[in-house]
């Protein structure tokens, strides 16, 4: 009951307060690009929560089966990017191979994902806040891509609704959204403190 | 044979820079990692020291194990605090748990009987700034200064001038004010126990 | 002869100053936003930041140049990951020995700047089609481009949220008996997102005026 316990708070932690998008800073590249309609920020999403769940557990293994402890702790971060370049292409291959409707709807975001901050982002904090369980960094892994998907989906949304609205024109673009992502995180500021 | 030839042809600059990047990472480490070794035993002595100003040098006396009240295990780090004359004149141990918005770890001094608070200090947190973070202003961290090593109580309001087992909150930021008093209440008892357990200090009766 | 030189000065130049504005990585580009925004609460890990993204662009432009014409094109953006994360271990480890509290600040914004955008994104598109003096320039144009937007940015949300600009106090705060109060929310994800936010417009609009 306890286990069970840290799972689902360390879930609802990593998607609602401790999310990676809103007070991490992480994955705002793509937040920014790719979140102008809401069904193609939820394919990112979809894509980014597969291979940060494969490649969150498949660093955890690596971190602790092979590099702590060891003299090769210092290649760490050389070894954490090729799993997760790795991932990527394995995962894209798999897709077209067996899912080609699948790979028609959210392929063509696989190769920026390697350069998406949130998943070398998620990988480093699972290292740095010491988690010890494998099911446990299964679970956080997860939960950064759930909240990864929500917040945008979350900015999609607002922004297609921005479309219509009379922005200033020199805050159009860029600007005015991450005034709004700004707003955004003030709301999800309500969550902190919610797990103790 | 022809695939090999293929696979060494494609990939020979790979295999090659990957073992050119290893051993130029090799070396810088080799160079550095004494230096920076010696920064965080350097750090954590800075910080011991500001606690406990008498102490002359800290030893290490063991690896401990804290439980959370959720049931977490983590490690803790027994220093003794060592005199000029070498006298014991207190422990220092380092604890965690979760704070408002993420992990607050502190190192904790006690006196050399566990019987009064010397102080604690902030190794990370990430405690909203202008509130939580006040945490680590002196006029909240010195409440603790000289306090009994009990059981801590949290209070709204009050005299924070006044030594006692009352710790009064931080206006506005009442979560981390209770956090810090949680991870000091609950790390200490179980600390002392197993203390006594190796027989390091007294068993108080 | 004389007028070859000058039409490669006239590159270099332009180069250098493509990056400081016309194709300034944050302003224009919009890349390396993650550290833009997470490191950028004071004047200190910003600049900090800065030099070392400066020091990784350096030399991973260096290297992708050097090797631009062994590359296999499907194994390119490996070695670009691979090179730039080699420097940025060294740039961390140099962290940790020489400004400890530096690094304990950045944390893992350090080890990130392997995925900012910037570096991979100059590495592809200049230095592995350039000449080595190009690549340097361009890398050097960039980086100081991209360190100077940090160390603005950090400049108004330290002064905003501390009143002080590489703690060296400037307003007198009120807990003091000056008159400025700090705003805590500017040193929050907040302040980060909506100063970045206005100052993208106001270089709209300072572009649209010089146009």
């Amino acid at each position: 009951m306890d286990r069970l316990s840290i799972l689902l708070m360390g879930f609802i932690s990593i998607v609602l307060i401790n999310n990676l998008v809103f007070t991490k800073f992480l994955g705002i590249c793509p937040y920014l690009g790719v979140s102008g309609r809401i069904d193609m920020a939820f394919g990112m999403g979809m894509a980014v929560t597969f291979v940060v769940t494969l490649s969150g557990t498949l660093t955890w293994l690596i971190d602790h089966l092979l590099l702590m402890g060891t003299p090769l702790e210092v290649t760490r971060y050389v070894c954490f990017i090729l799993v997760i370049a790795g991932a990527v292409q394995l995962v894209e291959m798999y897709v077209r191979k067996f899912f080609p409707s699948l790979y028609e709807s959210f392929g063509i975001f696989l190769p920026l994902i390697t350069t998406n901050c949130a998943i070398l982002g998620l990988c480093l904090f699972i290292n740095l806040w010491g988690i010890d369980n494998l099911l446990e960094a299964v679970v956080l892994s997860f939960g950064a891509g759930v909240g990864f998907t929500m917040a945008i989906c979350i900015m999609a949304g607002i922004r297609e609704n921005l479309n219509m609205a009379d922005v200033p024109e020199s805050l159009k673009g860029a600007p005015i959204t991450l005034i709004t992502a700004g707003l955004l995180t003030l709301a999800f500021m309500g969550f902190a403190g919610m797990v103790k | 044979m022809s695939k090999i030839k293929h696979f060494i042809e494609q990939s020979w600059l790979l295999i090659v820079a990957s073992f050119l990047f290893g051993l130029l990472i090799a070396v810088t480490n080799a160079a550095w990692s004494p230096r920076i070794e010696r920064n965080k035993v350097e750090k954590l002595n800075h910080l011991m020291r500001g606690l406990l100003e008498e102490a002359e040098r800290f030893e290490p006396a063991g690896e401990l194990e804290i439980t959370s009240s959720k049931g977490r295990k983590a490690g803790s780090s027994l220093f003794k605090a060592v005199s000029g004359s070498g006298e014991c004149v207190g422990w220092v141990f380092n604890a965690q748990g979760p704070g408002f918005a993420d992990k607050i770890e502190l190192v904790i001094a006690v006196d050399k009987d566990f019987e009064k608070i010397a102080g604690f200090d902030c190794l990370a947190s990430n405690e909203t700034p202008g509130f939580g973070d006040k945490i680590k202003e002196q006029y909240y961290r010195n409440q603790f200064v000289g306090a009994p090593a009990g059981e801590l109580v949290l209070v709204k309001a009050g005299d924070s001038e006044r030594i006692d087992s009352e710790i009064v909150a931080i206006s506005g930021a009442t979560v981390s004010s209770e956090a810090v008093v949680r991870i000091i209440n609950n790390s200490m008892t179980q600390i002392r126990r197993q203390m006594r357990e190796k027989g390091l200090i007294g068993n108080g009766e | 002869m004389a007028n070859d030189t000058n039409a490669t000065a006239g590159v270099y130049k332009e180069t250098l100053i493509a990056g400081l504005w016309r194709e300034n990585p944050v302003f224009r580009l919009l890349l390396g936003m993650c550290p833009t925004l997470a490191v950028t609460a004071a004047v200190k890990p910003a600049l900090t930041m800065g030099l070392s993204v400066i020091f990784v662009l350096f030399c991973s432009n260096i290297v992708v140049c050097l090797m631009r014409r062994l590359l296999k094109p499907h194994l390119r953006i490996l070695m670009f990951t691979l090179t730039i994360a080699t420097f940025v271990t060294i740039a961390d480890l140099f962290l940790k020995a020489f400004a400890p509290v530096m690094s304990e600040t950045l944390g893992p914004y350090v080890p990130l700047i392997i995925v900012n955008c910037i570096i991979i994104c100059r590495a592809e598109a200049c230095a592995s089609k350039n000449g080595l003096a190009v690549s340097i320039i361009d890398a050097l144009g960039m980086g100081v481009g991209f360190t100077l937007v940090l160390c603005v940015l950090a400049g108004v949300r330290e002064l905003m949220s501390a009143g002080t600009i590489f703690e060296i106090p400037v307003f007198s705060l009120a807990r003091t008996g000056g008159w400025f109060v700090p705003w805590a929310a500017m040193s929050m994800p907040v302040g980060a997102f909506i100063t970045l936010g206005l100052m993208l417009g106001l270089v709209n609009v300072v572009s649209k005026k010089t146009a």
